[in-house]
């Protein structure tokens, strides 16, 4: 998604809003270096001489008829530059688009192939990048003679390789892209995934290479010329330069006009380019600590909890105005207390979760209300007076701890930060205590972030925000992207300490469940306004608002009557997976630096059969994705046999399997019409587009079928909608066997049933048999027919769904059942 | 065995430079001999003669023995003979080599210095008045060729102040170790390395603002302001160490380009450093002498990227194993 919004922030400025300085300093650019190069065309033509006459007196100054004066020739200088502009220009840009080219083929075959390709493509690159750049040009140059062709190719030949390594990054995570894998899956070829997939992603990333690269030929090409290496017939703005110093014009009063013009031009030239590629990439951070700023005081209202927000309000800056992200939302936090506040995505709750601290994201405003810590309001305190609160009032857990620690400052040496900070004593020993409390050896006080598996990350984090016995804890949906036992673990310690130490807890989360199951109370948040706050139980039985009982009502129960109807018995195998073993060795580079090969599956033997529901269910790193991918084709197994009704996969015809991703905000591609959507896979095989069939197919899933929606952008669309599209563009090609990896763990709460009746339907409707991948063991109770538990590449448990969720006999599947029902008793490991 | 992997790379873009020195000469239009001799010499020479010469600088044995004598040479520390000094490579090289480091080191601790000094700054400011004018100031220097910089320089110092020489390294009339000698050297430095660290400033500059701009838009950094760290605190434990490590590369490729990166500078002053031979080996056609030079340019890039891939791990605990 970051690509498009590149494509939109360079140079092209949304007619409605005011140009960014950054885009104005791009246009700048364009502009100077589309004067020049009118100049450069056109100026040569106003005068009925050329640059090689002789029309004047040797070293005559400047005059009407010779603006910029005349050489120790007798040239006349002005005509000489723009003269040389026509060279040094067309030097530049004819090396940058060659270059780029070549770079861009290269980075895109290297990535996309990989292996062999990609590996001997890159060392070539290494060596080019370590031969020393200006020499070797001097040395390629000098051998193959001095002229224009010869400096194109050489630059050309020493600057391709910088480009292919940036490019080649940026194809790998975009051929990772899940629209990509999506496109893969459906059967598309290279040349169709690298014009349809991957080229129009690259282009905004190809723009300022090559800016780059022609600003750096053109500083080339002069300094080429300079040193007497260019075509010797033809002027450019170095060659000029040449004979300027060569004819030691800098002792002459000649000097102004004839050395200062040229080398204007070239670093005016230069700077043009580099102002066009000016920002792009560069990160937007605002200046340090702008939200800081002080609200007036306003009167409280009397409360008896340690922290009460009393109607705070809050908008974001941003194009069109300001929006309201949070509205006049009060809230009381008690002793102890571990309040869950849950909402779906855009209701506002993280924001009102960082505001308690006053650290939103720049474009964020609090416009109103009043935080009360312990009688203290927040939002009108002093920047100095605010520091000392946090950290050893009023702590943050932040979200995704990867990227909260700072990964070249060891554990302990962070740790102990949090304590100096407030003037306390940060030694080894209490550093060893924290580590403690959260449940990690002392003895990791050395180790660095990356050493650590997420759930421990997760935990240093929690220990920082204990350093000083805060009162209040906020923490920001600290088990996301979480394994679901590393969750259930980390949401154990979340219930402990507050058990041990009586810290109030909030806890921002969308994962209702996760937390139902903890929370003395819970707030729930919609479209910026808590709608309702009361005690769990409470609201699961009698909720008043309808956004709570919705997102209730949306949670399958593990002792519940089944939610959708099992199928009758079902027909013969479809697909089979046969004694299946696969690892991935770690290629050539990563064996030499000690990694292991990793065994992604072991003897995995399961079929799925005609019009049947099967659920792969596991955590992390299960091996159930991988059982996917060999399913779909993707990876042929080391070991055993993938087969489609009763024949090797790869001698099936066309794609008689279809995937449809967990993420519609990545399996889409966001610049795609909805109509070129769900037409693709029936144009990656060659078949006509018929528009009935497209109408048809998004009338199935409860979309509008109209030609304004046809031809509205993907990016436009909410995630609950795209996913509807992803499933359009599955029932277009009619599969036998759908592969479903995690369809709706991306969506909110309240729409996934939804999007799992289309699933269903298409079951009913088409016959078609399912592969659902999941980490939800009560959800697959409730969708499928057989459960397949899996766990280190390996089915420990295979049954009916209602035996294997009911009545588990594998200690794992015990424990994720456990992790969803009393995720507190969680063992901490 | 990461090591291993990193020294097996550069033997392998070694292998490729010398490859690439020996095959020049051969795939160039002409044959190798006329890279060899000078011009006149080779006009007036007879069959039987040129037979000779083939014979003495074992041309007319078969390539792979070429090759292999070739390489065997560079080993030994033989690199041919420069047709236009008449001594061997090797102590035409090593005379002007002292000039390049001296020039070249001061340029590069300076820019190191001003750049990350004034990049640093430039972040704490970003946005502001003074950062953007400061960041288009540095666009403007970085895109001026530094040899126009330098004939600038001239022209204004030499020429028309007449407060420094704008000629060579030395004095020629000062004894070698003298004061009038040292200070001689001194002055004949300042408009050199001027314009050099102008050139370099700017690219360090500009990788230090980006750097720290980058760090302190991290997740790590909110964290910190959430445990109550000041702001300065905030910039130099956190961001700045952050930010040390492209900073560290950047320099580590200065320090690579060392050797031939005063090329065009070292012209204009006449400076007797790598950078000019390699310039009068092309005016005299002296093969030999450009290859030799060159190879000690790569020579130099391998070694400092071996120094920085060697040494990155102590600035960043992510590239260490165990």
């Amino acid at each position: 998604m970051s690509e498009t919004v590149l494509s939109d922030r360079f140079f092209g400025a949304p007619s409605r809003h005011r140009l960014t300085a950054e885009q104005a300093v791009r246009l700048t650019g364009l502009v100077i270096l589309t004067l020049m190069i009118a100049a450069a065309v056109f100026g040569p033509m106003l005068v009925p001489y050329g640059a090689r006459e002789i029309v004047c007196q040797p070293f005559a100054t400047p005059s009407a008829a010779h603006l910029l004066g005349c050489n120790d020739a007798g040239q006349d200088i002005l005509v000489g530059v723009l003269t040389g502009g026509r060279v040094s220009l067309s030097v530049g840009i004819v090396t940058a688009l060659l270059t780029t080219a070549l770079a861009t083929f290269v980075a895109v075959g290297a990535a996309y192939f990989g292996g062999l390709i990609d590996q001997l493509a890159m060392r070539v690159v290494d060596v080019i990048m370590s031969l020393p750049f200006l020499p070797l040009v001097i040395v390629l140059g000098t051998f193959l003679g001095a002229s224009l062709s010869v400096q194109v190719l050489v630059i050309t030949l020493v600057m391709w390789a910088q480009p292919v390594r940036e490019l080649r990054s940026q194809v790998l995570s975009l051929r990772a892209a899940e629209h990509v894998q999506a496109a893969r899956a459906m059967g598309g070829k290279f040349g169709w995934i690298a014009r349809k997939h991957i080229l129009p992603d690259l282009a905004p990333l190809i723009v300022p290479q090559f800016v780059r690269v022609a600003h750096n030929a053109i500083l080339i090409e002069s300094s080429l010329s300079f040193l007497g290496l260019g075509d010797p017939l033809r002027k450019s703005w170095g060659t000029i330069l040449f004979h300027a110093n060569a004819r030691t014009a800098f002792l002459t009063e000649s000097w102004v006009w004839w050395i200062l013009p040229p080398g204007i031009a070239i670093a005016l030239a230069v700077v043009a380019f580099a102002l066009m590629g000016y920002g792009v990439g560069d990160d937007k951070t605002p200046r340090a600590d702008r939200n800081a700023k002080a609200l007036d005081d306003v009167e409280k209202k009397a409360s008896d909890g340690i922290l009460s927000l009393q109607g705070v309000s809050i908008a974001y800056r941003t194009g069109d105005g300001p929006v309201p992200a949070v509205k006049d939302v009060s809230l009381e936090l008690r002793q102890g207390e571990l309040v869950g506040l849950v909402g779906e995505s855009g209701s506002g709750k993280s924001t009102l979760g960082m505001s308690l601290l006053r650290l939103l994201p720049p474009a964020g405003r609090i416009t109103g209300g009043g935080v009360w810590l312990d009688g203290e309001n927040l939002f009108s305190a002093e920047n100095a007076r605010l520091r000392a609160v946090r950290g050893t009032s009023i702590a943050l857990v932040p979200q995704s701890a990867m990227n909260a620690l700072n990964p070249v400052r060891n554990i302990g040496w962070q740790i102990s930060e949090a304590l100096k900070i407030h003037g306390k004593e940060g030694g080894t020993a209490r550093v060893a205590e924290l580590l403690q409390l959260v449940h990690i050896d002392p003895a990791r006080a050395a180790a660095y972030p990356h050493e650590l598996s997420g759930g421990m990350r997760q935990r240093v984090v929690i220990a920082i925000a204990l350093a000083n016995d805060p009162k209040v804890l906020i923490a920001d949906e600290p088990t996301t992207g979480l394994d679901v036992l590393v969750q259930a673990e980390i949401m154990a310690l979340f219930a402990q300490l507050r058990a041990e130490l009586g810290i109030a807890i909030l806890f921002v989360t969308h994962d209702l469940p996760l937390i139902a199951a903890e929370a003395d109370r819970l707030a729930i948040m919609e479209k910026g306004v808590i709608v309702e706050t009361g005690k769990p139980r409470d609201l699961e039985q009698h909720a008043s608002h309808p956004h709570t009982r919705a997102l209730f009502a949306s949670i399958p129960k593990l002792h519940a009557p089944r939610i959708w109807q099992r199928h009758p018995a079902a027909g013969g195998k479809i697909l089979t997976l046969d004694n299946v073993s696969i690892s991935f060795n770690a290629g050539f580079a990563a064996r030499l630096r000690g990694a292991k090969p990793v065994n992604a599956l072991r003897g995995v033997s399961v079929e799925l059969r005609r019009g049947e529901v099967l659920g792969l269910v596991g955590g992390s790193g299960s091996g159930k994705t991988t059982a996917a991918r060999l399913s779909l084709g993707q990876y042929a197994p080391d070991e055993g046999a993938v087969l489609f009704e009763g024949e090797p996969l790869h001698k099936a015809s066309g794609t008689p399997v279809h995937m449809i991703f967990q993420d519609p905000y990545q399996s889409l591609s966001a610049r795609m019409s909805v109509m070129e959507a769900v037409a693709e896979p029936l144009r990656i095989d060659g078949r006509p587009c018929n528009c009935a069939e497209i109408a048809t197919a998004l009338r199935e899933v409860h979309l509008p079928c109209d030609d304004a929606f046809l031809n509205r952008r993907v990016g436009s669309l909410s995630g609950g909608q795209r996913q509807r599209v992803a499933f359009a563009r599955a029932r277009i090609t009619r599969p036998q066997v759908i592969l479903a990896d995690e369809p709706t763990s991306m969506l909110d709460q309240s729409i996934r049933l939804d999007i799992l009746n289309l699933l269903e339907d298409m079951r009913r409707d088409l016959g078609t048999s399912i592969l659902f991948i999941t980490h939800d063991i009560v959800l697959a109770r409730h969708f499928c027919d057989r459960v397949a538990v899996m766990r280190d590449g390996v089915i420990v448990e295979l049954g009916q769904a209602d035996d294997v969720a009911l009545t588990p006999s594998h200690e794992y599947t015990k424990q994720l059942i456990d992790a969803v029902e009393h995720p507190s008793s969680a063992r901490i490991i | 065995m990461v090591y291993l992997r990193i020294v097996l790379q550069y033997a392998v873009v070694l292998i490729v430079a010398l490859s690439l020195n020996f095959a020049l000469p051969r795939i160039a239009p002409g044959e190798p001999i006329d890279f060899l001799l000078p011009e006149d010499v080779l006009a007036n020479m007879s069959q039987e003669e040129h037979a000779q010469v083939m014979r003495e600088f074992g041309l007319d044995l078969p390539v792979s023995t070429q090759f292999s004598n070739y390489v065997t040479g560079v080993f030994s520390g033989d690199l041919g003979t420069s047709v236009s000094y008449g001594m061997p490579v090797w102590e035409v090289v090593l005379s002007r080599l002292p000039w390049t480091l001296l020039l070249m080191g001061w340029a590069l601790v300076l820019s190191a210095i001003a750049g990350s000094a004034l990049g640093v700054a430039a972040a704490k400011l970003k946005g502001g008045k003074l950062d953007i004018m400061s960041l288009v100031g540095v666009m403007f220097l970085g895109s001026a060729p530094p040899f126009w910089v330098a004939m600038l320089l001239i022209t204004l110092f030499s020429a028309h102040l007449g407060w420094l020489p704008s000629y060579g390294a030395a004095p020629l009339t000062a004894m070698p170790g003298s004061w009038d000698w040292i200070s001689g050297v001194a002055l004949r430095l300042i408009m050199p390395v001027t314009a050099l660290t102008l050139f370099q400033t700017a690219n360090i500059l500009l990788t230090a603002r980006s750097a720290m701009t980058i760090a302190l838009g991290q997740d790590y950094i909110t964290f910190a302001r959430a445990k109550g760290a000041s702001e300065n605190r905030i910039f130099t434990a956190h961001a700045f160490r952050n930010a040390c490590l492209p900073i560290y590369t950047n320099i580590m490729i200065g320090i690579g380009n060392l050797v031939g990166g005063a090329l065009v500078i070292e012209t204009v002053f006449s400076y007797p450093g790598i950078g000019s031979l390699i310039v009068e080996g092309v005016g005299a056609r002296d093969y030999n002498l450009l290859q030799g030079v060159f190879l000690l340019a790569t020579l130099s890039v391998v070694l400092a990227n071996l120094a920085a891939d060697l040494g990155y791990p102590l600035l960043d605990p992510r590239a260490r194993r165990a």
